[in-house]
């Protein structure tokens, strides 16, 4: 995972893609959905035959930072006619809304079985370090700030209070016959990224929004990692 | 050199102490202040037309600490600043456990010469381990051994509030404010810019001190926050800590690129900390003073459930609303506590659903009270118990009639004695203030957790029953 920090390092880059962010926090054991860069369209089709559809396709850029605003995102692509369509939908909206935004491809990925989407995140503070965040994701999260926080490092007892404390947890726990998002494993992975958190100061902001909580666990489906700014 | 805890102790609790530069323009504060010290105080002054009126006032006086012929544990200094230096200086030649700058004008202002001279400061200090206090701050009031630094603080009074404060007037007013509600410091300590000694070092000296039975904090910032977080949550595993967290400090003003940093606001993180160690926070002095009062005066429940006595039925109402509205339930008592009920309460013009709008039934006869209590003590939907004190009708009557307000402080008492469950009363102001209040300080020396309205009782219990450390 050091080889993808120090690689944006030396490319003096804070903001790690979605891919690089995959790949640092899934080998810190953090459940996360595979997620593969394709520089054209016949590479993403090869993934996706890999990884199996549906997909999804976000586009790949150090200059964006919200794939959604500008058109970025395709979801539940269903083949590979589909998939070489929605390639160019991206290219064509980003470029229309962002015409000086570098493209280094698209991302692929899994469709994840949804659930509750909830966000998990870090930052620093100035006075306390590092800082984890718990909430319900999408519009809760935006206009609500139904969220915890809590000191790095977390015990265990800390990570069951977060996940508690929130006004939503009634959402967690299943409204109107949906079935209960699986607590335990939200604590599970605020504990791995308390420990992630510990481990690498260098980390200045992480979000992971939305991880979809569900009855069998927790996966995250988005992340973006920020470093900070001296190396 | 770190300041060991025997160095802290001699300040904290000194045997010896000396007042550095104190003068009639000040009316002679600081000395007259520790007029009631349990030990010698000597005054440390050089100006000839000082000297006199510090005579005057049976202290000695010498011209340096190094004069002095004992060993001074604590020193106050209130000297120009440009001064504070070389009086830090001879605090550390004449091996003085700690001193006190209340000397202000240093990095808090901002200007060059103010950080200079700071930092000259640190550097004469921090390696001889001397236990400064400050600068820029109020000092030490342990009044158990009768130091003060106001001259209306409490002396002679061993308290059990460990208090410390970044605000020299917060400290103050906790010691003020709180003695009047008949709470007492074991030691408290303003510390200022805390360029040596900062929170984290009076909060474990606190943990460890065998009078302090409760911590309560004033702060702005930390300068070592992870420090402050690792204390804290060391020290309020062992003892209930109250923290009031005062201001909002300003942002890096970076940029920020994550909903988790957007919304990670100064205030959320310390609600957050201060809910992670197992402290409370609360919001303003009153505040404090209250949970406090309800932490050291009433025992802790894990239920949430009240059983309420008010004296009539328009107050019933809105102690219910009070106390559900800061989280408690009031909820109806067991079919065997209403078959006893049932038995003695008068229903006319009262009712004993809970709350129990009882003044009838214990007009009748004040042993009906005591019956209540049995009752609500006996009931297993009930974990705490609640009771208005109405002063609007009783105030003059406990003046007229003082073996009245005797015989309800021992019903009141003898519950307390008999049953796990906290207790709790609220006495608000009336058009009585005066006997209102004389009701009050009676209650406050018999133990009793008196509170002046029914919103502040319901959250001091809520407050104190969230605490970690039991």
């Amino acid at each position: 995972m050091t080889d993808v920090i120090a690689a944006a390092r030396a490319e003096q880059r804070t903001l790690l893609s979605e891919v690089e962010a995959k790949q640092v926090l899934a080998e810190a054991g953090v459940n996360v959905t595979e997620t593969r860069l394709a520089i054209s369209v016949d590479e993403a089709a090869a993934h996706a035959a890999e990884l199996g559809y549906p997909v999804a396709l976000k586009v790949v850029s150090d200059t964006i930072t919200h794939k959604t605003d500008v058109g970025g995102v395709e979801l539940g692509v269903a083949d590979e006619e589909s998939l070489r369509a929605a390639c160019q939908r991206i290219h064509e909206r980003v470029t229309a809304a962002a015409p000086d935004a570098q493209a280094q491809g698209v991302s692929v990925q899994p469709m994840a079985e949804a659930g509750v989407e909830v966000i998990l995140g870090i930052t620093q503070d100035q006075q306390f370090g590092p800082v984890l965040m718990f909430g319900l994701g999408g519009v809760f999260v935006e206009v609500l700030k139904d969220v915890a926080f809590r000191i790095v490092p977390l015990e265990p007892r800390d990570a069951a209070e977060m996940v508690r404390e929130i006004q939503g947890l009634p959402i967690l726990e299943g409204v109107r016959g949906q079935p209960a998002a699986n607590l335990e494993a939200i604590e599970s992975m605020l504990l791995q990224l308390s420990e992630f958190a510990e481990a690498h100061p260098e980390i200045a902001e992480l979000d992971l929004n939305p991880v979809f909580a569900r009855p069998d666990g927790a996966v995250a489906v988005d992340a973006r990692i920020l470093l900070t700014s001296e190396s | 050199m770190a300041v060991t805890r025997e160095r802290l102790t001699r300040a904290l609790a000194p045997k010896v102490v000396a007042v550095i530069g104190d003068k009639q323009a000040s009316g002679y504060n600081w000395l007259r202040s520790m007029k009631d010290f349990d030990g010698p105080v000597y005054s440390v002054q050089v100006d000839e037309n000082e000297i006199p009126g510090i005579e005057e006032l049976g202290i000695p006086n010498y011209k340096s600490l190094t004069d002095i012929p004992d060993q001074v544990d604590f020193a106050v200094c209130a000297v120009p600043r440009q001064v504070a230096p070389f009086i830090v200086q001879g605090c550390v030649e004449a091996n003085v456990g700690g001193v006190t700058l209340f000397t202000s004008g240093f990095a808090e202002t901002g200007e060059d010469i103010g950080v200079e001279l700071q930092d000259k400061i640190y550097e004469i200090a921090a390696p001889s381990g001397l236990a400064l206090i400050g600068p820029n701050c109020m000092g030490l009031h342990v009044p158990g051994l009768g130091v003060r630094f106001n001259r209306d603080q409490p002396a002679g009074v061993q308290g059990n509030i460990g208090f410390v404060s970044q605000s020299g007037t917060h400290g103050m007013n906790f010691s003020l404010t709180g003695a009047a509600h008949g709470l007492y410091c074991s030691t408290l300590v303003s510390f200022g810019n805390g360029i040596i000694l900062e929170a984290a070092d009076y909060l474990e000296y606190m943990a460890d001190d065998p009078q302090t039975e409760v911590i309560g904090m004033y702060i702005e910032g930390a300068r070592d926050g992870r420090r402050l977080f690792k204390t804290l949550r060391e020290v309020a595993a062992k003892k209930p800590v109250i923290i009031w967290k005062g201001g909002q400090t300003e942002g890096g003003g970076r940029a920020i690129r994550s909903h988790t940093a957007s919304l990670a606001s100064d205030q959320a993180i310390w609600e957050a900390m201060i809910k992670q160690v197992g402290a409370v926070a609360v919001h303003n002095l009153d505040e404090m003073i209250d949970v406090v009062k309800a932490t050291l005066l009433t025992k802790r429940t894990q239920g949430n459930r009240l059983g309420l006595i008010a004296m009539t039925g328009g107050q019933s109402v809105v102690l219910t609303d009070a106390f559900e509205k800061a989280g408690w339930k009031v909820p109806t008592l067991s079919e065997e506590s209403y078959a006893q009920l049932s038995e003695f309460f008068n229903i006319i013009g009262g009712s004993y659903r809970n709350p129990l709008d009882a003044a009838g039934t214990i007009g009748q006869d004040p042993k009906h009270l005591d019956t209540i209590f049995d009752i609500l003590n006996a009931d297993e939907n009930i974990d705490a118990v609640g009771m208005e004190l109405s002063a609007t009708f009783m105030a003059r009557r406990w003046q007229d009639k003082p073996e009245e307000f005797d015989r309800l402080i021992g019903s009141l008492k003898k519950f307390m004695a008999e049953s796990d469950k906290p207790f709790l009363a609220a006495l608000h102001p009336s058009h009585v203030e005066g006997a209102a209040l004389t009701a009050r300080q009676r209650l406050q020396e018999e133990g009793i957790a008196t509170f002046p309205s029914f919103e502040r009782a319901a959250n001091a219990l809520r407050k104190a029953s969230a605490l970690a450390a039991v």
